[in-house]
């Protein structure tokens, strides 16, 4: 039984109300989380910066080895040196958050330069970007960074450099693909024939009001992304290395006592990478959705 | 004694035919030549109609002249001065002066910007303008096209096909054009609005002075509106006159079967008088068949009915546009 | 009339809603029409009117929104006469403040279900329609004589692939399509506009339907291909009679097509009567919008007696702002100050005027 009601008197001029009206509940709630998500990262890699930690991460008490969330003066548990989980967490954050930002922009500023350039000025640069990434797209991530950590050194700031450049095809062709589309809807052209200076139509017609939303979204799932990446390397024992905490060195580290019982020491620090990459998802999920306007129903 | 604002000669506008990754290895690069060598002037204050089928390189023209297209070759002549081959950046001093409204009533009208953002940036790109001068200027506008004031914060999609259609026109004003080039403006339209629309670029010409070339394919709006008619067939223009000759005395047997189309719905009774001019297949450009000699010869009944002689089909004596009296040209060897 | 109409609309509503503005778009807001066997009728009005929507409803192809949600639709075929409507109030409940609609209620799936025993029967069989855009409305992946036959087999008692396709070259070769045996295996991206638009009456007709509705059959079509499509339309009218209701916004079409005209502004019928007295410019007694209209257009008589055209302020009536009173009412040029006051408030009815001249306007009657 579908139920429909109008609003009673004047129907506004506006079809704008305001956003919180227009989306759908589940993308509010979407982008809620990961704003959350998104300002506690923040707010601790400012806090591990300045090294304003609860307790020192590094710090070994054998006498509170493993011990639970909740207990007096470590908020969430220790791992299975005694060290204090919420500092170590905190610092973490260290390891990903500085050099997802580097992938960030290396993949969009790269990333938008091609896919203007092979959009905006014809057949020409358009085959030759589309080859040049191609090219790119087609190299195995994963062997690309194992490749760069054997030829030089495991420093996350080389792996999220290939990681931003592995991204730059994807974005360089949803910029591209987006200017072909306002090519086609003749915007591009009543511009130019208007005299509008081509700095103007690229810098604000195409990219501030066409691809703004794009662009946000790429981010968000860069940052996931290089979170994933950054775990998954320094599981593996290519990435930070020992004592320096990284949540993929973590979840390692306590892989051994999962077997003996003791959950905790793995667990916390794999539901920190759940969580963190969750809301990054989220948000960028719930951000396409409110500025698309795009609902479920 | 009005003087010419634009007179194009000999325009050709040619396309690259592409034929995949090993076109290079093909002897004939063939392309095709939406426009063929036309040529017509227009006077300040003066109406040119452009009208033919679609495929007949109307718009291809408009967007040429205007240089949305680099044309292959021939000359374009804007007041004076030949804007064949400037450099980017004095044509972009001149976009100022000319200018087009679009056939998409979306196309100027970037959808996530107000139009008093859109108005403001069409005024301010040429000069620069104080803010107060700017919502002046903006009030002036929109009582020039009749637009209300309430409509200034409404974003593109708010706006019925009508009102979209003015603010095209009151960018385009806003920039000071004197000639402009008017693709199908009231094609997808409704009836009772494009009598509007219409009634309003009429005005505008008066009060401001302008120069149009009305390019469309509604017959009677063209006839209404314009001083002067060219009639296009697959590139080539192949009459030009009064919009009164054009439409009444025509001497091409193509401008007789387009307006007498138009006869037909208006009553039965004409409808059977008219009936004994046919018109065959549709002309769509095809390379098998040779574009020797006059281009409408295999749909003209003319031809048919003068035993086809060949004088119509041999490349050598194409028919090219003469004068046959007063401002009216033909390109025909057996014209009506 | 003295023998029932073949389609009889008695009060159609097709609402639609927005969710952005949370209000109703009121497509089709009380339309009544009627069309008499082997009659034409012509149904103009502008975008917004709801001309299409009204066809799309007799179909049963509205599947978005609230939908059809009140009125009845007679279709009277040989003996049977049915309500394609038959029930529809059982799904829909409508609450209504002021005398507007503001509430709806509908039983979508119970409703498609009851409509679908309904009109399974009738569509393409006794009810066939041709779509504005010809080469959008053909399926894209079968070949247009792929698409004949299936129709036809589908529709009459005709089903072999054989026969049917022998059926089918006849029908493109009625509706003047060049070398039909070639064109058969022609996909829809092959054709041009014009032959597509054949192909879809030639579909339409090879199953022989008793009603077609053909809903903007030139619209996008070049000059000389209209005037084509038109003179085809009415060989097959004196040929076959059928029952035909055409849909445009074109009144040359109309007039040469019609033998009576409804005309529809903002979703209701605004005048409806024999084509001879509404389109000839002779008659007196037509609606303040009908004239306007015909003194809008761009036609040879319009340029040689003024050499302007005579505009109608404002905008088409968007149908989500009804206002009170007649719809036409900010936009018409005939009010007088005697009916001002009810021009405003209350709206019309359609009334009859002459025998079979309906007009919906105060000027007329009180």
């Amino acid at each position: 039984m579908k139920h429909y009601s109008q609003i009673s008197g004047e129907i506004s001029e506006f079809s704008d109300l305001p956003f919180w009206k227009k989306a759908d509940g589940v993308d509010l709630v979407y982008v809620g989380y990961g704003v959350l998500i998104v300002a506690l990262v923040v707010v601790s890699y400012i806090f591990g910066s300045f090294n304003l930690l609860p307790r020192d991460p590094q710090d070994i008490d054998l006498q509170l080895m493993m011990a639970p969330p909740g207990t007096p003066g470590r908020l969430l548990g220790t791992d299975f040196m005694g060290r204090d989980m919420l500092s170590r967490l905190i610092v973490g954050i260290q390891a990903y958050f500085l050099p997802g930002l580097l992938a960030i922009f290396i993949a969009l500023f790269f990333g938008t330069s091609l896919g203007v350039l092979a959009g905006y000025q014809g057949e020409k640069f358009n085959t030759g970007i589309t080859y040049f990434t191609n090219l790119i797209d087609s190299f195995p991530r994963l062997v690309l960074i194992l490749l760069v950590i054997a030829a030089f050194k495991p420093d996350i700031y080389y792996i999220m450099l290939v990681v931003g450049l592995t991204n730059v095809p994807v974005v360089a062709s949803l910029i591209k693909g987006k200017i072909q589309f306002l090519k086609q809807k003749n915007f591009i052209e009543a511009d130019i024939a208007l005299g509008v200076p081509t700095r103007t139509i690229i810098l604000k017609h195409i990219l501030w009001h066409n691809c703004r939303s794009l662009l946000i979204i790429q981010a968000t799932l860069g940052m996931a992304e290089a979170i994933l990446m950054e775990t998954s390397l320094s599981y593996l024992g290519f990435g930070v290395q020992e004592p320096t905490p990284s949540w993929g060195n973590m979840v390692q580290s306590g892989a051994n006592y999962f077997m003996q019982g003791k959950f905790w020491p793995s667990t916390a620090p794999a539901l920190a990478i759940l969580f963190t990459i969750l809301g990054f998802h989220l948000l960028g999920d719930g951000l396409n959705n409110i500025l698309e306007g795009k609902r479920s129903t | 004694m009005p003087k010419t604002i634009l007179e194009i000669i000999d325009l050709k506008k040619h396309f690259a035919h592409r034929r995949g990754l090993f076109s290079f290895f093909k002897e004939q690069q063939q392309s095709i030549p939406a426009v063929d060598g036309a040529s017509f002037y227009l006077k300040e204050n003066e109406t040119v109609g452009l009208v033919g089928e679609s495929g007949c390189g109307k718009t291809t023209i408009g967007r040429t002249i205007l240089r949305l297209e680099k044309p292959t070759s021939g000359k374009i002549i804007f007041d004076g001065k030949d804007i064949t081959n400037i450099p980017a950046n004095e044509l972009r001093q001149l976009r100022g002066q000319m200018q087009m409204i679009f056939q998409d009533l979306d196309a100027a009208l970037n959808p996530k910007m107000h139009i008093r953002d859109i108005l403001s940036e069409a005024i301010t790109v040429h000069h620069k303008i104080s803010d107060a001068e700017v919502d002046k200027r903006i009030g002036d506008l929109l009582e020039q096209v009749s637009l209300k004031k309430s409509k200034l914060s409404s974003f593109p999609h708010e706006l019925s096909g009508g009102e979209k259609r003015r603010v095209s026109v009151a960018r385009v004003l806003s920039v000071g054009a004197k000639f402009i080039v008017a693709d199908e403006p009231t094609s997808a339209l409704d009836v009772s609005i494009q009598a509007q629309v219409v009634n309003l670029l009429r005005n505008l010409q008066r009060q401001l002075g302008l120069s149009y070339l009305f390019i469309s394919h509604d017959l009677r709006v063209v006839e209404l509106i314009s001083h002067k008619v060219a009639v296009m067939y697959l590139g080539k223009i192949v009459e030009i006159g009064l919009s009164d000759r054009i439409a009444n005395k025509a001497s091409h047997p193509y401008t007789h079967i387009l307006w007498s189309s138009l006869v037909e719905k208006q009553s039965k009774e004409i409808a059977q008088k008219a009936k004994g001019v046919q018109a065959g297949q549709w002309g769509v450009f095809d390379f098998e068949r040779p574009t020797a000699g006059c281009r409408f010869a295999p749909r003209c009944p003319v031809y048919e009915s003068t035993g086809k002689p060949t004088i119509c089909t041999d490349p050598a004596t194409e028919p090219q546009l003469k004068d046959i009296g007063g401002t009216h040209q033909v390109a025909c060897h057996f014209p009506l | 009339m003295t023998t029932a109409p073949m389609l009889k609309i008695e009060d159609l509503r097709t609402y639609f809603y927005s969710r952005s503005k949370q209000a109703f778009v009121r497509s089709v807001d009380g339309v009544s029409l009627e069309i008499a066997k082997g009659e034409t009728l012509g149904v103009v009005g502008e975008s917004g009117s709801g001309k299409s929507i009204t066809a799309l409803s007799v179909l049963g192809l509205i599947s978005t929104g609230p939908g059809v949600i009140g009125g009845k639709i007679g279709f009277k075929s040989d003996q049977t006469q049915k309500n394609l409507l038959q029930d529809l109030g059982d799904f829909v409940k409508l609450t209504t403040k002021n005398g507007k609609i503001m509430e709806v209620s509908k039983d979508v799936l119970g409703w498609e279900r009851n409509a679908e025993r309904i009109m399974s029967k009738v569509r393409g069989k006794e009810i066939a329609m041709t779509f504005q855009n010809p080469k959008s409305s053909l399926n894209p992946f079968t070949s247009v004589g792929k698409q004949i036959t299936e129709a036809i087999r589908l529709h009459t008692s005709i089903k072999t692939e054989q026969e049917a396709k022998e059926r089918a070259l006849t029908w493109l070769g009625r509706v003047k399509i060049d070398s039909p045996r070639l064109r058969f295996d022609n996909y829809p991206y092959g054709l041009s506009g014009g032959m597509c638009q054949r192909v879809m009456i030639a579909m339409a007709l090879a199953s022989e339907p008793s009603l077609l509705i053909a809903d903007e059959p030139t619209t996008g079509l070049d000059a000389t291909i209209q005037s084509k499509i038109v003179d085809l339309l009415v060989e097959l009218k004196s040929e076959l009679g059928i029952t035909t209701m055409l849909i445009s916004h074109d009144i040359s079409i109309i007039s040469r097509l019609s033998d009576s005209v409804a005309v529809m502004y903002g979703g209701t019928v605004f005048e409806s009567g024999p084509a001879k007295h509404i389109l000839s410019t002779g008659f007196k007694s037509k609606h303040p919008y009908t004239s306007a209209l015909l003194a809008s257009i761009p036609s040879a008589q319009n340029i040689r007696e003024k050499g302007y055209l005579q505009a109608i302020e404002g905008d088409v009536l968007d149908t989500i702002n009804i206002p009170e009173g007649c719809r036409f009412y900010s936009r018409c040029n005939r009010v007088t100050g005697k009916t001002r006051e009810k021009c405003a408030r209350q709206e019309p009815d359609l009334h009859e005027i002459i025998s079979g001249h309906k007009v919906r306007c105060w000027l007329y009657f009180d």
